[in-house]
């Protein structure tokens, strides 16, 4: 799906200007967006859901324009149909895992879920494997069942896009390797375009189809890796290759 | 000591054979309190949420107004409300004065900066990232308010319960406005005061007593809510 961004934004922290000038476009299903800590990663991610508005600039996702400051479009977040994983997931500490996961489905009185929007209910837990946690609080998850949780919960709806911020900052090293297995399984099944933010060049390897790097609030380059036809897990000359995208 | 003795002897003989007078304060007084807190709720925890959540054009007046209200001298309250209730004031047509109607008021008006301002405390607490969750997933800005109430509301519990905290042990405010007409304006707090001055003291001990008995049941429950607000559940963490 092609994914147009071109966006300029200004903040201010007490002297201090962070500007924010990024233009990137992919008809890829799978970019990561790469670079160290505060460099304006986020703040992308957060103008494409609609939770930051831009000073100027316009965004499209497939055929709909999100925002456009020329035309005066501005789509409201809630309606912008897209999933969003954040850092540190975000649950609802006071729902339970099935609240947590159903927030976003039609509710009716609190809790009572209409019967076709509780077979949805049943059939995300299912997949995510949190049927047997259906109950339990966020709290008392291990970090891979909370990511579970939020990604059940932002793909649920059915979004048209998917974005994730640095999903795998706070697993370990294997887990991290069984998630991103898992992430490309996910982009499969529910045929969405991903954008991910990491500074891990493995991610980048073992996930972007187009990379964009940022550097002080700008985007320094795009870069679509080599074509590959064998499975992600042998992939290790592309995490040298990665690597060398830090230098 | 003598004297004291006695007078806990005839207040506890006053709890037990159930003295009619006796219930009617009690009664009178949770009814005043209760219903001065419900409204207090009512109109408190939409203005706290608000200040907590909308851009208030003089959010940082409006919070420190509401944390002076806290410290509202009940008797300053009274007297303020006095001089719109009597007779010559502005309000003087409604023929308030004296009645539980006031008393009414004049709690709600003490427990009100209360309620608001711990509510605004608590859901400005709630993580920020939970309402743009919310909204990512598709919440209406009602919705989206909902949601962080509902993270909140133990700790709004609290903040109500520390409003009823103030309304049950006040008595310079309803002494004012009410009167302390027997049988009709007289609670429980303004009954101790007169029956002390009066040097009867069965009922005044009586009254204390329960009085304290209540106080220490809203601080448990107080605890509770705190509690759950902190661990979330119920059930598991009692256990």
């Amino acid at each position: 799906m092609k994914i147009m961004v071109d966006i300029k934004k200004r903040l201010w922290s007490g002297r201090r200007v962070f500007r924010l000038e990024v233009a990137f476009a992919s008809d890829k299903d799978f970019v990561v967006l790469f670079g160290p800590s505060g460099v304006g990663k986020s703040l992308t991610l957060q103008t494409i859901a609609g939770l930051t508005t831009p000073d100027e600039g316009r965004i499209v996702v497939g055929e709909r324009t999100l925002f456009d400051s020329s035309r005066k479009i501005r789509v409201p977040a809630r309606h912008r149909n897209v999933g969003y994983v954040f850092q540190d997931y975000a649950l609802f500490p006071h729902l339970t895992v099935a609240q947590n996961v159903s927030f976003g489905l039609k509710q009716g009185w609190p809790w009572y879920l209409p019967r076709g929007e509780r077979l949805r209910l049943d059939e995300a837990l299912e997949i995510f494997e949190l049927t047997p946690l259906k109950y339990s609080l966020p709290r008392d998850l291990s970090g891979g069942q909370r990511q579970r949780v939020a990604l059940a919960r932002a793909l649920i709806r059915r979004p048209s896009l998917l974005l994730l911020d640095e999903p795998f900052s706070s697993l370990d090293a294997l887990l991290r390797v069984k998630m991103r297995q898992e992430l490309l399984k996910l982009k499969e099944r529910f045929t969405i375009p991903v954008i991910l933010i990491t500074h891990d060049p493995q991610d980048v390897a073992a996930l972007a189809e187009t990379v964009v790097v940022y550097e002080h609030g700008r985007v320094s380059k795009i870069i679509s890796p080599p074509k590959h036809d064998y499975p992600v897990r042998e992939r290790p000359s592309l995490s040298s290759w990665a690597a060398n995208l830090c230098a | 000591m003598q004297s004291i003795l006695e007078g806990f002897a005839a207040a506890f003989r006053l709890i037990v054979t159930g003295n009619p007078e006796l219930w009617r304060i009690i009664l009178l007084s949770l009814e005043v309190s209760g219903t001065a807190l419900i409204l207090a709720t009512v109109l408190g925890l939409p203005v706290g949420a608000c200040l907590a959540m909308r851009r208030v054009p003089v959010k940082g007046l409006v919070i420190s107004l509401l944390n002076t209200g806290m410290g509202l001298p009940p008797v300053a309250a009274g007297l303020f409300l006095y001089l719109f209730l009597s007779r010559s004031g502005p309000l003087g047509f409604m023929g308030l004065l004296y009645t539980p109607t006031a008393m009414i008021i004049v709690q709600c008006i003490l427990a009100f900066p209360i309620v608001a301002s711990l509510s605004h405390a608590a859901i400005a607490n709630v993580d920020p990232v939970i309402r743009q969750a919310a909204v990512t997933l598709g919440a209406t800005p009602i919705q989206e308010s909902l949601a962080v109430v509902k993270e909140a509301r133990y700790s709004i519990m609290a903040g109500v319960m520390a409003g009823l905290g103030r309304v049950m042990a006040e008595v310079g405010a309803i002494i004012i406005v009410g009167g302390n007409i027997a049988g009709y304006t007289r609670v429980m707090t303004t009954t101790i005061a007169l029956e002390t001055d009066k040097g009867n003291f069965e009922l005044a001990i009586a009254l204390g007593i329960i009085l304290l008995t209540i106080s220490f049941s809203i601080t448990v429950a107080l605890r509770f809510f705190q509690r759950l607000g902190r661990t979330g559940t119920s059930a598991a963490s009692w256990a």
